[in-house]
């Protein structure tokens, strides 16, 4: 009987009890965000920020150690497994970029934003808003200069499930109408985005301005150097092809862009007396006012192994891997001297014999203070470490010098070659070496992006150097490529000096300035910054530069190999000579054909859209 | 016990055969072969260098099937059997024709030559060796009035795949010195390297403003010695 009493007061406490309370079922999820929680709090929007920002497109760019070994800067000398790298053509969808699921998710924050943040300050919705914009422009500018023309959807596409797709179904803008576009964005969100002016890694005023800069540059020089082709690639609806009499246009449009920024307050990079080291620390270290917009990392957050990859081979930290990118000669030789004379190397003399050298670096001294900065070349240093870089040594024998080159890595001379010759280093702990894996084949390492920072080159810490997306140094290259084109050349002059100073070079070291000059001071002062593969696209060169002839000192990556002169009793005994050699794991010259100006469009996209024209030559 | 294991062996042995018409399909075996001709007479072009596009309805994925030609204008593809439909692509010596399909049916071995239009054509070569120098003779020719003239080249090779990509030597010639259908007589020198050689390739090729691709003649073997 007790039993049953405390049986009903539990059942009568269970019952009542609860009744008063539903809410307490009612509970957050602690693994969903619902709409109204992200779109009401700024943190949760910037992470949602910061997931789009990470996914920003680059080709060649963000430490892509592969892509950069596929142009006439470089080649590959990493793990044999990749040297398809060396031995490739570009195939029809090189470069392929089409990239909607990014664009939808961004078209979708943005009609969230509109509708369901309701609680965030003005000032907040305003600057996110911008952000959204200034990404979803940013991917625009890289679909066009990949693809040409293409759909322009700035809002989400719903199937209304009538039986019918066609509104679905947008077809290619115009060429230039993407470009338009990405200008009128930048113009409409650049003074909302000024809150952002003291972060380098979301974007802010400048950063739109300076995607303004590059994006209408590209425009221009499109619509001037397309048209100068014998036979001009355009497709009937315009696709492809924009108009030459709106260059000059563009011109202004990317001329006036790049003087905004440099009436800001950012500064060429110049905290160290010694200029080669200097431009090194530009990308290295985080300081300075140079960097307008950059992707950022962190050790222990967001690392990359950009070192790990490159490191010199005799400083490498980890178990595996080095010296994947090897720079090319004719990158080396891309910058100038000192004087203001052509950068090629004096390996030999008119008379066609060596010209011995009593230190191995003297070949590379009184150069462009950038080429210290961006490659490592032999005699030169990393992290306060000499390189030890010597292909071997060289013996006079019957009227001319033979070479030989040591069984392994760093060996020192003894008496293989006869007693005569015995002593000193035979080949360098960092080669080069001919078709040897994770050393340099060329006689090269980069320098540039490679963190000196302690155990960056472990895959345990890894580096955390940043990527810049846009620079000062570029700035200064648009605005003297647009002013040149617009007929200003003491203008543009004046820009490259400029630049050219903080490479060493005296005061107005260049008077009479040429297309050429600009076009290879962007070679070398953007080097493996993702620049070179567009610059060549948009002044229609790149079919001219790597026309994939087997000789061709463009097309065809070089390397030049150092050798000590073993010569007894003779005035050159100890002395270096070095030979121009093409490396044996660079298999194909790049090859760069018309239809590789714009990429080929996914068959996919074809068959789903039938209002897809296809890009010419495809 | 031994029914038991034969029933086993049966019905194990059943679905291998069975089996195998479900999931193996039998190889293409008719092999469409050809050229790509103009006025009967074969073009030649970079080795694998342009291409030709088979496309076939009637099945849901649809994709292309690159048919790459060489040297000597020559292509071939294994194909089943069916009804295909060609294209003639852009990038190549000769007028593009994407529109413009040729309806193929592939019954076993089947032979087609492809009609092309080339902006430029080279009739009438012929190499004489004359000490350490290469006299060439031909005539170009325009076919489609409105192409304009950006390349003759000649290219020396010591083997016989040789193109404006591989080839030991290159003779550019000057465009002014070229007039269309009539005789072009060039001289050159012979390289350092080509000059002790027994024999050499040769052929010469015209590129027009329109294409990436040269129009080659067919390659000839000569004799230095």
């Amino acid at each position: 009987m007790k039993k049953l009493y405390i049986c009903l007061a539990m059942f009568a406490a269970i019952t009542f009890g609860s009744c008063n309370h539903d809410e307490w079922f009612d509970r957050d999820s602690k693994s969903l965000i619902t709409d109204e929680q992200l779109w009401n709090d700024p943190k949760l929007v910037t992470s949602l920020l910061a997931n789009y920002y990470n996914r920003l497109p680059s080709l060649h760019g963000v430490f892509n150690t592969g892509g950069m070994t596929e142009l006439d800067d470089a080649m590959w000398s990493g793990h044999r497994d990749q040297n398809w790298r060396n031995d490739f053509q570009f195939g029809d969808d090189y470069g392929r970029y089409w990239d909607y699921g990014l664009i939808r998710d961004i078209n979708l924050s943005l009609e969230n934003m509109e509708t369901l943040s309701v609680s965030l300050t003005d000032a907040d919705k305003r600057l996110f808003i911008a952000e959204f914009r200034f990404i979803r422009a940013f991917v625009y500018f890289e679909m066009v200069k990949r693809m040409g023309g293409v759909p322009l959807v700035t809002t989400q596409m719903v199937y209304d499930f009538s039986g019918d797709p066609t509104p679905l179904q947008v077809p290619r803008a115009k060429e230039h109408e993407v470009y338009d576009f990405v200008y009128s964005e930048m113009e409409a969100i650049k003074e909302d985005l000024a809150a952002n002016n003291a972060s380098k890694t979301r974007a802010n005023s400048y950063a739109a301005l300076a995607l303004e800069s590059r994006a209408m540059l590209y425009a221009a020089s499109l619509a001037k150097y397309n048209n100068l082709m014998g036979e001009p690639i355009a497709t009937p609806g315009g696709e492809v092809g924009i108009p030459a009499s709106m260059a000059d246009e563009y011109y202004r449009k990317s001329l006036a862009a790049s003087k905004a920024i440099l009436t800001g307050s950012y500064q060429l990079f110049n905290e160290n007396p010694d200029k080669g080291a200097n431009f090194y620390d530009m990308l290295n270290k985080k300081t300075g006012n140079e960097v307008i917009f950059a992707k950022d990392y962190a050790v222990g957050l967001k690392v990359h192994r950009f070192a790990y990859d490159n490191i010199v081979k005799s400083l490498t930290e980890d178990n595996e891997s080095s010296s994947t990118i090897s720079p090319s000669l004719s990158l080396i030789e891309s910058f100038d001297y000192l004087d203001g004379t052509k950068g090629t190397l004096k390996d030999r003399d008119a008379l066609g014999n060596y010209v011995p050298y009593s230190r191995i670096e003297e070949i590379f001294e009184n150069k462009d203070a950038r080429l210290y900065g961006t490659v490592i070349y032999p005699g030169s240093t990393f992290r306060n470490r000499p390189v030890s870089i010597q292909a071997g040594v060289a013996t006079w024998q019957n009227g001319n010098y033979r070479f030989h080159t040591a069984p392994e890595l760093g060996q020192q001379l003894e008496n293989q070659l006869g007693e005569d010759y015995a002593g000193g280093l035979w080949t360098g702990f960092d080669g080069p070496k001919d078709d040897a894996q994770d050393v340099s084949n060329t006689g090269f390492y980069i320098r540039k992006f490679v963190s000196d920072a302690p155990a960056a080159s472990t895959r345990g810490t890894s580096a955390a150097n940043w990527w810049p997306w846009f620079r000062l140094g570029e700035v200064y290259l648009n605005a003297a490529e647009a002013a040149f084109e617009l007929g200003r050349t003491d203008e543009a002059r004046g820009y490259v000096n400029i630049l050219r100073e903080r490479a060493g070079f005296p005061p107005n070291s260049i008077s009479l300035l040429s297309m050429e000059m600009i076009r290879n001071e962007r070679r070398v002062e953007l080097a493996f910054e993702d620049h070179r593969f567009f610059d060549l696209k948009r002044w229609r060169l790149a079919h001219i530069v790597w026309n994939g002839a087997e000789d061709d000192p463009n097309a065809v990556v070089r390397g030049l190999y150092g050798y000590r002169i073993v010569r007894p009793g003779h005035a050159d005994h100890g002395k270096f000579i070095f030979e121009r050699v093409r490396p044996s794991r660079f298999r194909r010259a790049r090859f760069f054909r018309l239809a590789n100006y714009y990429a080929s469009i996914e068959q996919r996209v074809l068959d789903h859209n039938p209002k897809i024209v296809r890009n010419p030559f495809h | 016990m031994k029914k038991k294991i034969t029933a086993i062996l049966t019905i194990a042995l059943g679905l291998f055969v069975t089996g195998c018409e479900y999931d193996n399909f039998e190889a293409p075996r008719a092999i469409l072969s050809g050229k790509v001709v103009f006025d009967g007479q074969p073009i030649g072009v970079r080795n694998n260098g342009p291409e030709l596009e088979l496309w076939q309805d009637g099945y849901p994925l649809r994709a292309l099937i690159p048919v790459y030609i060489n040297h000597a204008g020559e292509f071939s593809a294994t194909l089943f059997d069916g009804q295909y439909k060609l294209v003639r692509k852009g990038n190549s010596p000769w007028l593009h024709q994407s529109t413009d399909t040729i309806l193929v049916d592939v019954r076993g071995n089947t032979t087609l030559d492809v009609p092309v239009v080339p902006y430029f054509n080279i009739t009438n070569e012929s190499f004489q060796i004359g000490g350490e120098q290469i006299v060439a003779s031909f005539e170009v020719q325009q076919i489609v009035e409105s192409a304009q003239l950006d390349q003759v080249r000649i290219y020396l090779r010591k083997s016989m795949l040789t193109d404006h990509v591989v080839f030991d030597q290159e003779i550019n010639v000057d465009r002014g010195s070229v007039e269309l259908g009539s005789e072009t007589r060039i001289t050159a020198a012979i390289s350092e390297n080509l000059k002790s050689s027994d024999y050499l390739f040769v052929r010469v090729g015209v590129k027009s403003t329109a294409s990436g691709e040269y129009c080659y003649t067919p390659v000839q073997k000569i004799f230095l010695k």
